[in-house]
């Protein structure tokens, strides 16, 4: 019993250090997220992204998504979708690039039952789109769980991620994007309505974008040119 | 009193437009094998009350009835045994002259084949043209285009408005002998309106003279004319003397007209040997004697004296 | 006997010149739309999408041959009543004005007949401009651009169909636009009893079309109760279609409006063409 005891106060240290290790040193556990995710350089997943925005309405649609690198992702459809100008890759390179960007500690935040680290990732010039990254780490699963970042051209975008079947991979089932829309104006001249006059009816002003994402296909072949089409032609 | 069937009734024909009266109380009949003659000098009321028959206008009062049925209640059952040139032949110009055939063959109440056109055309002598865009053909070529038209679906009543308006002496000809070609081996009917009077003489067994819309006159043409006062010329010497001799005479009343070595008077059959008697007796020298019996005399007479 | 007229006059209608005009313009400005979205699509877009794409991305194929067809229905309709007008006004007029008139209603065929005959063969016409559009916009469009979801901007955002969503609703949409060329077609032809020269009937149609257009658009409180009534607030009623939820009432209330407009000019055509004395 006094063994047990001894090895539970070993783990406890451990985490408590290894921990602590972390938040010291952020940067270190972007890097093991980033590790984490390298182990799939080249995937396809079926995606259902379900939009709940003001003024667009868009029917949910189904359709395949492939990802080279974490930096070239094709959405396979001819069925209009939308989705955060951001992208879903972008924290990739905050993940990585520790020459422009500076990753500081901030807090341990618990959500949905998982605690998780608080990094903010400053860049280190203000030439760059990026104002301000926060990023919430499951230090455990070594995961990504949720993101904050605001950009000069697209205002703040919270993303959140949920893992189940390809956790291994540091690949989300489910990603939710809270979309700020306090700068949609909509152009009157082009309007296909008749008879209108009046403004539009105050809408809400953020909006979500719901991405589902199942059956991975990991580290598959795609060729480069696969990814240069134009995707709204 | 005619024993023909009575093809035309038209009794008490009024219209107006406003207040202006274009024809006011017109009845005249047309039996069958009529060729009927429709006279009235310009702005008479003859092309209104030839549109009246053919209800293109309607009458504010009277009573038309062809084909012993009133026009208003069997319109489309008449207009099917009718044939007509209203003014002048008008058809569709960006159309070929068998294609407007073949449209108005159409709606003209039975069936008419290409075969019927083709000979039309030849009988009015557009055989070589039946294929060329009206628009390209002359005002006598469209006449006689009319004519084909009219005879479309074997009218018994044809009905012509100035018929030979504009066509060469030919032509004219042409139509002549056409419609006394109609009454004597078809036996049609014709109503025939015209200002070339000598045509109508010539032509038609009955007439109607109307003027400001009024009827003058109506009835036989060989009956008016010879009820009407003759135009005799006696060419004789000397002239005044003939003249001073006429005066203290019967005859003073005559309509009497001077020139150089003949003198015109109006008269009768009957008072001509009467009046050349009493020249003779007279030392008057009568060289000829002329007697013109013009349905034109007669027309513009008639025309004038209703006018007064 | 209906037929046989109705026969009569779209023979008239296909061998007038004037009848290819309104064909001709509709092929050429489709064509140059056509060849403008080739050419320059993704500016269009960029109009449409312009405003949201700070903060959005819109993935898959946005130009396709559905929102092609859907910017050429928008552009031309007002044209097309122009070209519509162009040939119904001149049913009668230019009989009257040809002196054909007096041929035709000495035939034994009631006035009535004709004019039923003129009224179904310009609406046969108007068929034939709209299936003209129809095949330039949807048929050409698929096949140079492909099909696809269609994007709307309206007023309040934007909406997008679904391919599966798009056929009907252009059905639908060309039927209602179908209905109200018809209108215009009745109302020139109405215009044109009344009329001895073709130019009258036509400049007559265009210019209450404008007037009425005005009145509509003008945001003024004393044409508030009229404009639900003038037939031109609802040329445009095909655009319901592309409206979600879809709008019923009022496309039912478009529909009726419509229609009665029609049967209010028909009984007056009919009226003063039988009472007409032909003086031409």
């Amino acid at each position: 019993m006094m063994h047990l005891h001894l090895t539970h106060r070993m783990i406890f240290i451990v985490l408590f250090y290894s921990l602590s290790f972390s938040a010291q040193n952020p940067r270190v556990l972007l890097h093991l997220v980033n590790a984490k995710l390298s182990k799939a350089k080249t995937y396809s997943v079926d995606v259902e992204i379900k939009v709940d925005l003001p003024y667009i309405t868009l029917q949910p649609i189904q359709s395949k998504l492939y990802v080279k690198d974490h930096k070239r992702f094709k959405l396979d459809t001819k069925r209009i979708a939308v989705l955060p100008k951001q992208g879903f890759l972008q924290f990739n390179t905050l993940l990585t690039d520790s020459i422009h960007y500076t990753a500081l500690f901030q807090a341990f935040e618990i959500i949905k039952s998982v605690k998780t680290v608080v990094i903010n990732v400053i860049p280190n010039s203000d030439t760059g789109d990026v104002i301000l990254a926060k990023l919430w780490i499951d230090a455990i699963n070594q995961v990504v769980v949720k993101t904050q970042i605001t950009t000069k051209s697209s205002g703040t975008v919270k993303t959140e991620y949920q893992y189940g079947s390809q956790t291994a991979y540091g690949l989300p089932d489910k990603i939710e994007f809270l979309v700020d829309v306090k700068k949609f104006k909509i152009p009157k001249a082009l309007s296909a309505d008749i008879n209108t006059s009046g403004t539009a009816k105050t809408q809400k002003k953020t909006g979500v974008i719901q991405v589902l994402l199942k059956n991975y296909a990991i580290n598959i072949n795609v060729n480069d040119s696969f990814f240069n089409s134009d995707k709204k032609n | 009193m005619n024993h023909a069937k009575k093809i035309v009734e038209v009794k008490h024909l009024v219209k107006y437009y406003g207040k202006f009266c274009a024809v006011s109380d017109v009845s005249f009949d047309v039996y069958e094998n009529d060729v009927f003659g429709f006279l009235g000098p310009n702005g008479a009321g003859k092309s209104t009350t030839l549109r009246m028959l053919l209800s293109l206008i309607k009458p504010t009062h009277g009573t038309i009835a062809l084909f012993e049925k009133s026009l208003s209640d069997h319109r489309s059952a008449i207009l099917s045994k009718v044939g007509c040139i209203v003014e002048k032949p008008d058809f569709y110009k960006y159309l070929s002259a068998q294609k407007n055939l073949e449209v108005f063959a159409r709606i003209s109440g039975i069936g008419i084949s290409k075969t019927k056109i083709a000979e039309l055309l030849e009988f009015v002598g557009l055989q070589g043209r039946a294929n060329d865009k009206v628009s390209g053909f002359s005002h006598g070529m469209k006449q006689r285009l009319g004519i084909a038209q009219t005879l479309l679906h074997d009218p018994d009543l044809i009905i012509l408005d100035e018929p030979t308006t504009g066509l060469d002496p030919q032509g004219i000809i042409d139509v002549r002998n056409l419609i006394l070609q109609l009454k004597h081996e078809k036996r049609k009917t014709v109503i025939l309106s015209s200002h070339i009077l000598s045509e109508i003489e010539r032509i038609a067994n009955r007439m109607i003279i109307i003027n400001k819309g009024k009827t003058v006159v109506q009835g036989n043409v060989a009956d008016l004319v010879s009820s009407s006062a003759l135009i005799v010329t006696f060419n004789l010497t000397p002239v005044d003397k003939a003249l001073e001799v006429l005066q203290h005479s019967n005859f003073s009343a005559c309509k009497t007209l001077v020139n150089n070595a003949s003198l015109t008077l109006q008269t009768h059959a009957d008072a001509i040997a009467q009046i050349n008697a009493m020249f003779c007796s007279n030392d008057i020298q009568v060289s000829g004697i002329e007697v013109k019996r013009q349905l034109e005399d007669y027309f513009l007479q008639q025309v004038q004296s209703y006018a007064n | 006997m209906l037929i046989k007229c109705i026969y009569n006059e779209l023979l008239k209608i296909a061998y007038k010149p004037r009848s290819y005009i309104g064909i001709a313009g509709i092929i050429i400005i489709n064509a140059i739309i056509l060849f403008a979205m080739k050419v320059d699509g993704s500016f269009y877009i960029s109009l449409v999408t312009g405003q949201f794409e700070q903060t959005l991305a819109f993935e898959g194929g946005i130009l396709n041959g559905n929102l092609v067809a859907f910017i050429s229905i928008q552009m031309l309709i007002i044209h097309v009543p122009l070209l519509i007008a162009f040939v119904t006004g001149d049913l009668i007029s230019g009989e009257s004005a040809m002196g054909t008139i007096r041929l035709l209603l000495t035939k034994p065929v009631s006035r009535s007949t004709i004019l039923w005959s003129k009224f179904f063969a310009s609406a046969i016409y108007t068929l034939a401009v709209i299936l003209c559009l129809a095949f330039m916009s949807l048929t050409l469009g698929k096949i140079l651009f492909g099909a696809g979801d269609l994007i709307v901007l309206k007023f309040d955002g934007l909406v997008v169909f679904q391919e599966q969503d798009i056929n009907w609703r252009f059905l639908c949409g060309f039927s209602l636009a179908f209905l109200s060329l018809i209108t215009v077609a009745t109302l020139a032809l109405t215009l044109s009893c009344y009329s001895e020269n073709s130019i009258g009937p036509i400049v007559a149609t265009m210019g209450i079309i404008l007037v009425f257009t005005i009145i509509g658009s003008m945001d003024v409180p004393v044409f508030d109760r009229i404009r639900p009534f003038l037939f031109t607030t609802h040329m445009a009623a095909w655009r319901y279609f592309f409206d979600t939820p879809l709008q019923t009432k009022a496309i039912l209330h478009s529909i009726f409006i419509l229609t009665s407009h029609c049967v209010v000019l028909l009984g007056i055509a009919f009226y003063k063409f039988n009472r007409n004395d032909i003086l031409s």
